[in-house]
């Protein structure tokens, strides 16, 4: 450690400071910026070497975005980056500045980005937004229409969180699906990512991720947007249920496995007899 | 600024993903030296074990049993790699300490079937501090890793009579499952959760302060037991409602629940 070797560079510290930052938990951005800032000490220093970790961090999360006017929150990804800290709303063919810091949006204009893929975008982004609904208390998804590797590929960005930190806790999940359109079939692939943080007392997480690839025949857009929406949607409910029964062995074998409720006695331990029955060996062997 | 660092340095310990706890430790001593020590002192890292080649049997590693980059057996009471007048506790001391590991010893085996326990004791003032080390790790059926680091802190403060003792024990227990299943794909829960607990017992031939401490340890296992076995049935018959909940919290509410369980009866 640092005690006994040279002192990090500021390079080699800001680096460390961003590294925190993109490690927040779901809902605790803030908390951990304000502990970085203070440990680092420097606030010239974080604002330049680590202000790309404050976008890293909002994309990682899918971060949702308010635009004054929307119902509908959209999604700040990878998928939406147009540069200069500005991201793209795809159904209301709008681009904003987002301040990563505020999590503020400013600076909205019309445009108009890939139209080529419009009405594949449009279709998978109805039949997905009526999934979100259903299955998701308060989910957001942003559908993207873009050409990839020469491909015509949908992207489906999902977001679902949970703050509650008055109770010491915040989760949320995240999926995103791809589906690349070919001349008669169709390749879905998914990653679905989960994260809990408990922190009462302690500090408790739950990471998990999974990945999904799937095929599909193409059809008609809406006929193809259903088949894409039904595998999310079978995907998302198998993945739910599978945690569901890990916890549940868990708890009944792992568990035991590590600690037994009570010893093969099925009392509890008479502390005097353990006491002196290392005495007892002890006299015996002298 | 040294006082509020060390609150953010602690606030952020309890933020950043548990599973990576030695690294974050790390780096963050890396970016703010001047607080090593104060975070070795108070940050639980999982247990690391070392062997007595002496005695012939393992010990756990922590910040109490260590001097400088040497750490003391509790079965030889010596330091390894070995150091010159290295901290020790006082031969009186050290005679409980002999009686508190033997004692430890059979309730780790009682409960835990296997692991590894130490108990290091060092003197105060007016009575003596402690801590019960115990690491288990689990045989990875079912497809599922787990292990288990619990830590027990208890200050025992003796009244002027002699015949009764204050005891203040604060329990931490660090657990890591880890599965990876096609139906689930990777999955990770781990983490720590401390609580603390106070009594006042009569010393004496009876109930010795090993015996105390022993029962202590036990009693709050039990009525945490209780306590679990009530989440449990809450969870699971709340655990059958409609798809329609929001994933992270359904994750949320078992996930707390079952580690809530787990931890009760450390």
């Amino acid at each position: 450690m640092a005690d006994f070797e040279e002192p990090l560079s500021d390079e080699e510290k800001v680096r460390i400071a961003a590294n925190f930052v993109t490690h927040a938990p779901p809902g605790e951005f803030n908390e951990v910026f304000n502990d970085v800032r203070l440990l680092l000490n420097n606030d010239n220093l974080l604002r330049e070497g680590a202000s790309h970790s404050f976008a890293q961090y909002n994309m990682d999360q899918f971060t949702p975005a308010k635009l004054e006017g929307y119902e509908e929150p959209v999604l700040i990804t990878e998928h939406g980056d147009l540069g200069q800290g500005r991201f793209l709303d795809p159904r209301n063919h709008l681009s904003f500045h987002f301040d990563h810091l505020r999590k503020e949006v400013s600076d909205v204009e019309p445009y108009e980005g890939e139209t080529a893929l419009r009405s594949w975008r449009d279709a998978c982004d109805t039949a997905l937004s009526a999934y979100v609904k259903e299955h998701y208390s308060t989910g957001v998804c942003t559908v993207y229409g873009k050409t990839v590797d020469g491909q015509q590929t949908v992207i489906a960005c999902i977001e679902g969180h949970q703050f509650q930190p008055k109770n010491f806790w915040n989760g949320r999940c995240r999926s995103e699906w791809k589906l690349t359109i070919g001349q008669s079939t169709a390749h879905v692939v998914g990653v679905l990512k989960i994260q809990v943080h408990y922190y009462e007392d302690g500090n408790v997480q739950l990471v998990s991720h999974k990945e999904i690839e799937e095929s599909i025949p193409v059809s008609s857009e809406s006929q193809t947007a259903k088949e894409f929406v039904d595998i999310i949607e079978n995907a998302e409910n198998d993945y739910q249920t599978a945690i569901n029964e890990n916890y549940q062995t868990m708890s009944d074998t792992t568990f035991k496995a590590l600690r037994r409720q009570l010893p093969v006695t099925r009392t509890k331990i008479d502390w005097n007899k353990i006491l002196s029955y290392k005495i007892g060996k002890e006299m015996h062997n002298a | 600024m040294n006082d509020q660092q060390l609150d953010c340095a602690l606030d952020l310990m309890r933020r950043l993903p548990p599973q990576q706890i030695e690294k974050n430790l790390s780096d963050l001593i890396d970016l703010v030296p001047s607080l090593c020590e104060d975070l070795l002192s108070s940050v639980d890292q999982p247990l690391k074990i070392a062997r007595d080649k002496v005695v012939g049997k393992d010990y756990l590693l922590c910040d109490y049993n260590r001097d400088g980059d040497s750490y003391r057996s509790p079965w030889s009471n010596k330091y390894e790699p070995p150091i010159e007048d290295g901290a020790m506790p006082s031969a009186r001391l050290r005679k409980l300490e002999v009686e508190a590991n033997n004692a430890f010893d059979q309730y780790r085996d009682l409960y835990f079937e296997g692991g590894v326990s130490s108990v290091y004791l060092w003197d105060l003032d007016h009575g003596f501090a402690g801590v019960i080390l115990i690491k288990k790790a689990g045989d990875g059926s079912k497809k599922i890793k787990g292990c288990w680091d619990s830590i027990h802190v208890v200050e025992v403060q003796e009244k002027s009579s002699g015949r009764t003792a204050h005891y203040k024990l604060t329990s931490t227990v660090m657990l890591w499952l880890q599965t990876t299943k096609t139906g689930s794909g990777t999955m990770n829960l781990g983490g720590s959760l401390t609580r603390q607990m106070e009594k006042d017992e009569t010393v004496g031939e009876s109930s010795s302060h090993i015996a105390n401490i022993g029962r202590l340890v036990e009693e709050r296992s039990d009525s945490g037991r209780q306590a679990a076995e009530g989440r449990s049935e809450e969870r699971l018959s709340g655990g059958t409602q409609a798809q329609t909940t929001v994933a992270p919290s359904a994750a949320a509410r078992d996930a707390f629940s079952l580690f809530f369980c787990f931890f009760l009866l450390s």
